[in-house]
């Protein structure tokens, strides 16, 4: 009978212990899977080249705007090497940075870039993935402003619909066929919002008449 | 001192108001335009004939690579970018150098003597080419090339080790190449006559080509005329 209970308790023993072991690998997996897309969500570094250029040329000829940028550029900097560890930051804090980005843009492009931005002030505290919103505009920018010798407006709104946040953006640009099907440009943003959401979030970018790319993103209350 | 002209083309306006601050320390160089856009380069270039550009690669529209290839003459090149990717291509097109943006003063100033050396070293800057094919590029010196092939739209050009494909007619590069050093020998192929190996008499009066290479080429009775001509060859041929 000793036996048995003895045998009976090894037994569970060491089922849990495989239990356990299984357990750790997939949280592992997991740790491994956040920790490499953190370091991939990071700003561009031709971006902070550009802007160092830009502010050499302005110490010379607009000293007060070189002070500025320098600020705007730290702050990016900032949040670029210490905010790599969340995996959701409110999302004041993403628009304070993607305003940051484009003021700076806006000194390395000048007229060639417009930007408005439309958001309600209820949504403050929307949980949402660092650098989700910075990374469409970059896109914008990359895609539709660099790329035109014109350029044109970047228009962002933000809209907080039944059960998530929904942001809009509007861009000029011509979407080539790959990018409609599989976001070309922003498949790191995809696949983080696939880790953090599953299926619950969606990123979609459309090509509207007159030469203008429409990017919808929807983030979710709670992963 | 006779100095260096220069084009500086860069789509934004504070990296050339840059690139003008850092050129103020040499005198011997001097602007004479800059532009934001490829289209107007060309155009400025055509009009200008500067010895060297100042050139951006990623810009709206047409980029640094592109404008290259639309000028029939091609000065010489100092890339300067943001975009390190791009440095092994503008290697491989032996651009005269390379620089990431922003430019160290050290830096800059060893571009400008390689310019300084460059352009001392040949009086009056050998004609070049700008080719892109696929993920290549070339600079090529039209002394390098020594056979022009037609091929529809496009001439395929034989030089170095290797070929490529120019978007020019046959007879419109006959008119741009050097007439003392290209032959046109016959409807479709032009050569370079520094690279002739050696010359054969050949039935009717024609003449079989070879080329250093081995290449063996047939010169059109009407051409063989010509290039008899033209080099003195009767009383040897006839």
């Amino acid at each position: 009978m000793a036996i048995w209970i003895l045998a009976f308790h090894l037994y569970h023993y060491a089922m849990m212990q495989i239990r356990i072991a299984k357990e750790n690998a997939r949280l592992q997996l997991a740790a491994k899977e956040a920790q490499l897309n953190n370091l991939s969500a990071q700003l561009n570094p031709h971006f902070f080249f550009n802007s160092l250029n830009s502010i050499k040329a302005l110490v010379a000829s607009d000293p007060e705007g070189a002070r500025r940028a320098i600020d705007l550029l730290s702050e990016l900097l900032r949040n670029s090497l210490y905010q790599q560890n969340n995996m959701l930051i409110p999302f004041n804090e993403e628009m304070a940075l993607v305003n940051d980005y484009l003021e700076l843009e806006k000194i390395r492009f000048e007229e060639r870039l417009c930007y408005q931005i439309d958001v309600d002030k209820e949504q403050e505290n929307w949980p949402v993935p660092p650098l989700s919103i910075q990374s469409l505009v970059e896109n914008a920018i990359k895609h539709g402003i660099a790329k035109s010798i014109n350029g044109g407006l970047v228009k962002i709104e933000v809209k907080e619909m039944e059960s998530f946040l929904r942001i809009t953006m509007q861009n000029p640009g011509v979407l080539k066929d790959e990018e409609v099907a599989g976001g070309i440009g922003l498949p790191n943003l995809q696949s983080r919002l696939r880790l953090q959401y599953g299926d619950k979030a969606s990123l979609t970018l459309t090509q509207l008449p007159g030469e203008i790319v429409s990017t919808v993103l929807n983030i979710p209350a709670a992963p | 001192m006779k100095k260096i002209r220069v084009i500086l083309i860069d789509d934004e306006r504070l990296a050339r108001e840059e690139i003008r601050r850092m050129l103020d320390a040499y005198p011997d160089l001097e602007i004479i335009a800059e532009t934001a856009n490829a289209e107007d380069a060309v155009e400025l270039i055509e009009k200008h004939h500067p010895d060297l550009l100042l050139l951006d690669i990623q810009m709206p529209g047409k980029s640094g690579f592109d404008l290259l290839e639309m000028l029939q003459q091609v000065p010489e090149v100092i890339f300067i970018t943001a975009y390190d990717q791009y440095a092994v291509k503008a290697f491989e097109a032996d651009a005269l150098d390379y620089v990431v943006k922003p430019v160290r003063a050290e830096r800059f100033s060893k571009v400008i003597e390689k310019v300084r050396n460059k352009l001392s070293r040949t009086p009056s800057p050998q004609q070049q080419l700008f080719v892109k094919d696929g993920n290549k590029c070339y600079f090529i010196r039209l002394g390098e090339i020594y056979l022009i092939e037609s091929m529809e739209n496009y001439a395929r050009l034989y030089f170095r080790d290797t070929t490529t494909y120019l978007k020019r007619s046959l007879n419109q590069l006959e008119m741009e190449v050097d007439q003392a050093m290209f032959f046109r020998i016959n409807r479709s192929q032009i050569i370079n006559t520094n690279f002739i190996k050696h010359i054969e008499q050949a039935e009717n009066g024609r003449l079989d080509i070879t080329l250093h290479d081995g290449k063996l080429l047939q010169v059109s009775e009407r051409q063989s005329v010509k290039f008899k001509a033209n080099n003195r060859l009767k009383t040897k041929f006839n």
